[in-house]
């Protein structure tokens, strides 16, 4: 919180001091912040302590830019143009020809800047900024000594994965397709056309979730998107802790019949079909439209997902490497039904009354991560 | 006494709940029980006011008359209960 002010009062206090002409002998430290950003204000406190002390007062010239106000963006894409990175967090900072995304002392960003400065201020070679993260350990019990900012994004990737996981949307349409694969002779034909169901149903998740991403970090992390979003995680919430009043004995509700029949009838014609390359095409595009029309059904869980992760500033490979993760747990619940249905030939179903429960559960940590999304953002960044 | 069983097979809690029923009509061979789906027997599910949620289970007298209704997933224990204390009826 005091952070948060912190950077609050910096930023007016920017605002009303005299712009200045840049002398000859100061260099330019361009800073890309944006409110709500712990790191960002970690940054403030440290270049505020550094421009006290010689070499550098009266030295440095500091060019801030909110990264949600208009122009910024142009002004970042520059840079961005220039020195070919990618802006993928904040805060960002452009020192020369040199740039860093993220801040913590603890990185050893602070020690980098610095000597990007002297360098820059004495024309001496660079030093690479080192990555080494301090762990935050905690004592929990039967576990031991646990890094909790280590743990916390994956932690968060199983249980939201797992709660999505239980939204009985595309349920029904597994459910259905293995009781026409178990009428079926050709067990490689009921292997196979399941087994397609399932890939495609987590290949078009990771589509929708990848792309989420990936707009999400082109956009930027602009406040607006972050709020947004956390309404959308807000109304999301309301409605499966509704869902979960409303429908206290599980249950399908008849108004949905329509769209599922019409589902139900497309997927008996894709079994059934004598071509089994054709019956494997309509099996994948079945599975691609109802996972793309059942996103809704989600409730946003995806997508909040999504923002938190793009807000902890991951390399390129590791968001991905989350995204497969989540897609996994997503999944397991389909898998578990599938692999037991095909090796005893019987349907086990998952209660109605399972997915009751994860709509409360999921509905709680969706109002959570919403309020945090909305008033405590900081909080969501755990690297 | 009858048990009228509204389904229908993109309904999963329906799904769920067809084993049970097998093993109840299994253990009590004197229970007369009638699935109807849904979606081919919409005469049946207007006459019966079946147009909010399923499974829909009616329990029915030797008059036909509606004893009890339950919609969505029952436990075998639960369904047991109601029709043990109907039996006669």
């Amino acid at each position: 919180m005091l952070k948060y002010f912190a950077i609050l009062l910096l930023s007016l206090s920017f605002l009303v001091m005299p712009v200045t002409s840049r002398a000859a002998d100061q260099v330019t430290l361009y800073l890309f912040w944006q409110e709500g950003c712990p790191h960002c204000a970690a940054e403030e406190e440290f270049l505020a302590d550094l421009l006290q002390k010689e070499p550098y007062k009266d030295r440095v010239n500091i060019q801030r830019y909110e990264i949600s106000q208009p122009g910024t963006r142009q002004v970042l894409q520059q840079f961005t143009k220039k020195l070919n990175f990618q802006p993928a967090g904040v805060p960002i900072t452009i020192i020369g020809d040199k740039y860093w995304i993220g801040f913590g002392e603890s990185a050893g960003t602070d020690v980098a800047i610095r000597q990007q400065l002297d360098q820059e201020l004495n024309n001496l070679p660079a030093t690479e900024p080192t990555t080494d993260k301090k762990p935050l350990l905690v004592n929990l019990p039967l576990l031991g000594q646990v890094d909790f900012q280590a743990w916390s994004l994956p932690a968060l990737t199983v249980v939201v994965g797992l709660l999505d996981g239980f939204n009985p949307c595309a349920m029904w349409t597994l459910l259905f397709l293995i009781t026409l694969l178990l009428g079926m002779a050709s067990k490689t034909r009921m292997w196979l056309l399941g087994s397609a169901f399932i890939v495609t149903s987590a290949v078009v998740y990771f589509i929708f979730m990848a792309a989420w991403l990936n707009f999400i970090l082109f956009i930027g992390l602009v406040f607006w998107v972050r709020l947004f979003i956390g309404l959308v995680a807000l109304g999301g919430g309301l409605w499966s802790l509704k869902k979960f009043r409303e429908n206290k004995d599980g249950g399908c509700e008849i108004n949905e019949a329509g769209d599922r029949r019409r589902t139900l009838n497309k997927l008996k014609q894709a079994v059934y079909n004598q071509n089994f390359l054709l019956a494997l095409v309509g099996i994948v595009a079945l599975a691609f439209t109802v996972n793309l029309v059942e996103l809704v059904c989600s409730a946003g869980l995806p997508a909040v997902y999504t923002q938190v992760l793009a807000m902890n500033n991951l390399p390129s490979w590791q968001y991905y490497g989350y995204l497969l993760g989540y897609i996994f747990f997503f999944m397991l619940d389909d898998l578990l039904v599938f692999f037991i249905a095909m090796t005893t030939l019987r349907l086990t179903g998952i209660s109605t009354k399972y997915s009751r429960w994860s709509s409360l559960i999921g509905g709680i940590l969706m109002i959570i991560i919403a309020l945090l999304l909305i008033f405590k953002p900081q909080w969501l960044m755990f690297g | 006494m009858m048990v009228l069983k509204f389904g229908a097979a993109w309904c999963s809690g329906c799904l769920v709940m067809k084993p049970i029923w097998a093993e109840l009509e299994k253990e009590l061979p004197w229970l007369v029980t009638e699935y109807y789906d849904y979606d081919e027997s919409q005469v049946i599910a207007d006459k019966y006011q079946v147009n909010e949620k399923l499974p829909t289970f009616i329990f029915l007298d030797k008059n036909d008359q509606e004893i009890l209704r339950l919609q969505g997933e029952a436990s075998k224990t639960e369904l047991l209960k109601i029709i043990t204390a109907n039996k006669d009826k």
